[in-house]
């Protein structure tokens, strides 16, 4: 399976379409616009590429998702700012006890998952934003190993989450409740199978939990593996700046996948080739 | 008392005085050049091993073969407080290397073996990996060669390990050797209260 890139969004600049700072989340929406949140703004752009929304946000996004019904949630320091899909503000959770760093986000049909990564967990909220418990923290580390300083998951269509724990080179999936069902992941500095390096992957990316997207740091690279941690294919490696780390990934439809480079602040785009589109 | 007498007093008073003033004065001139002392220092935002955007380039061994010290005054330093006490430490392990059958890479990186890696706490028998470790460099043995500093850096690992000037062992050349032939001017002249040496290192929890 090889992928092959098809677009790059965003950039290093002044102009309305580029990050002059930073860029921390990358999201795609059911229509495949993809929603970025870097510097202190949510960007919007079409599935051609182009610029169709921004508005700005309280603090600088570190992460950034979107709901069953269109709202834009925005992980920031202390809080979670919520937008619906025009970019007008419809609330804040703001919770400084259990939501240090939002470096995460997602959603089953009735709960909120926002992972703090100050307390290494996620804590799972009612759509009401009642908080009713971790993820993540019942173990021996107390926590998710990220000397990164970022945790990421996705929820896949049965709820299941799928969380990066870099410093133990695993991807482990959790019951909503914060049952550890399994992991998948290995070290490995040769191997491009294994994860490399102290601590990786860095991020996570699923949509029906049959594939499992995943960015590495140092070198920086994206891959994609099925459910049970057979990796399916280097989506891209050398393109990314090879001093970014944590690099927001996101899979849309058509087997499209979006990498958020965190130094060049551009959003690399990738999809199946041709002949195997159908197999993603 | 005759006004002789309470002359020759006041005479001797003013002159202790005057010596005490004196003995004061030049042991205060003397603090003031122990602190005020200039020293050799690493800057790390300068030093090729250490500053960050560096990725990709071979690593500086210079102030192991340029030191006039037989074995290098610069040694390198684990600040513990930004440590991530990981299980695989890319300073302390070659992670390029073969994993071997602990699931490990199975060389180290350290030409002098250097670096001690000891678990905090207790290992969990079933699972490894589920613990923090600490990372511990022997000075004894270190002689700044920076293999491990260029390791450790972002993003990578997270920049915990340094050089620095070891005062102890410096023999505060007028002009440092390492400081002609660094290629980034990573070598300076600064008060010692300034320099690196003086940090506080801590150890982990």
């Amino acid at each position: 399976m090889q992928y092959s890139q098809v677009q790059l969004l965003a950039g290093k600049g002044p102009e309305d379409d580029r990050f002059s700072a930073a860029l921390r989340g990358v999201a795609v929406d059911r229509r495949d616009s993809v929603y970025a949140a870097g510097d202190r703004e949510i960007k919007v752009f079409d599935d051609a590429g182009r610029l169709r929304r921004r508005w700005s946000t309280a603090k600088p996004g570190l992460a950034v998702a979107i709901s069953g019904d269109g709202r834009v949630f925005v992980g920031q320091a202390g809080q979670v700012e919520i937008f619906d899909s025009t970019g007008r503000p419809s609330g804040t959770w703001r919770d400084e006890q259990r939501l240090g760093l939002v470096t995460a986000i997602g959603f089953s049909k009735a709960h909120v998952f926002l992972a703090d990564a100050r307390d290494r967990c996620i804590r799972r909220y009612d759509a009401g934003g009642k908080h009713l418990n971790d993820i993540g923290k019942d173990n021996r580390m107390k926590g998710f190993l990220i000397p990164n300083g970022v945790v990421d998951f996705g929820v896949d269509a049965k709820g299941t989450l799928h969380v990066a724990n870099p410093g133990k080179h695993r991807v482990e999936r959790y019951t909503p409740e914060g049952e550890l069902l399994g992991h998948f992941g290995r070290f490995d500095g040769r191997d491009p199978a294994g994860f490399s390096g102290c601590c990786n992957p860095t991020n996570v990316a699923v949509t029906d939990g049959a594939r499992v997207w995943v960015t590495e740091k140092a070198g920086p690279r994206a891959k994609v593996y099925d459910s049970g941690g057979k990796l399916m294919a280097v989506i891209a490696a050398g393109v990314f700046d090879p001093n970014c780390k944590n690099m927001s990934i996101a899979a849309g439809s058509r087997g499209r996948v979006y990498v958020a480079d965190t130094v060049k602040l551009q959003i690399f785009v990738f999809e199946p080739r041709a002949e195997e589109a159908g197999a993603a | 008392m005759s006004d002789d007498m309470t002359r020759r007093g006041a005479l001797a008073k003013a002159a202790r005085g005057a010596a005490a003033l004196a003995l004061g004065g030049a042991a205060f001139h003397l603090v003031r050049k122990a602190e005020g002392q200039i020293v050799w220092n690493v800057d790390p935002a300068l030093c090729i091993n250490s500053r960050l955007g560096e990725t990709g380039v071979e690593v500086c061994g210079l102030c192991t073969t340029e030191c006039v010290v037989s074995q290098s005054a610069v040694r390198a330093v684990n600040e513990f407080s930004k440590c991530g006490r990981c299980n695989i430490c890319p300073a302390y392990f070659n992670v390029t290397s073969a994993v071997n059958e602990k699931g490990l890479p199975s060389e180290k990186l350290c030409p002098r073996d250097a670096i001690e890696r000891k678990p905090i706490g207790e290992v969990d028998p079933d699972d490894p990996a589920n613990n923090f470790y600490e990372y511990v460099i022997d000075e004894i043995k270190c002689d700044g060669c920076g293999k491990c500093v260029m390791a450790c850096k972002e993003p990578l690992g997270l920049g915990s390990i340094q050089l620095r000037v070891r005062h102890s062992l410096c023999v505060d050349c007028n002009r440092c050797a390492i400081s002609i032939a660094c290629p980034k001017d990573a070598i300076e002249h600064v008060p010692s209260e300034r320099a690196f040496d003086h940090v506080q290192l801590g150890s982990h929890p």
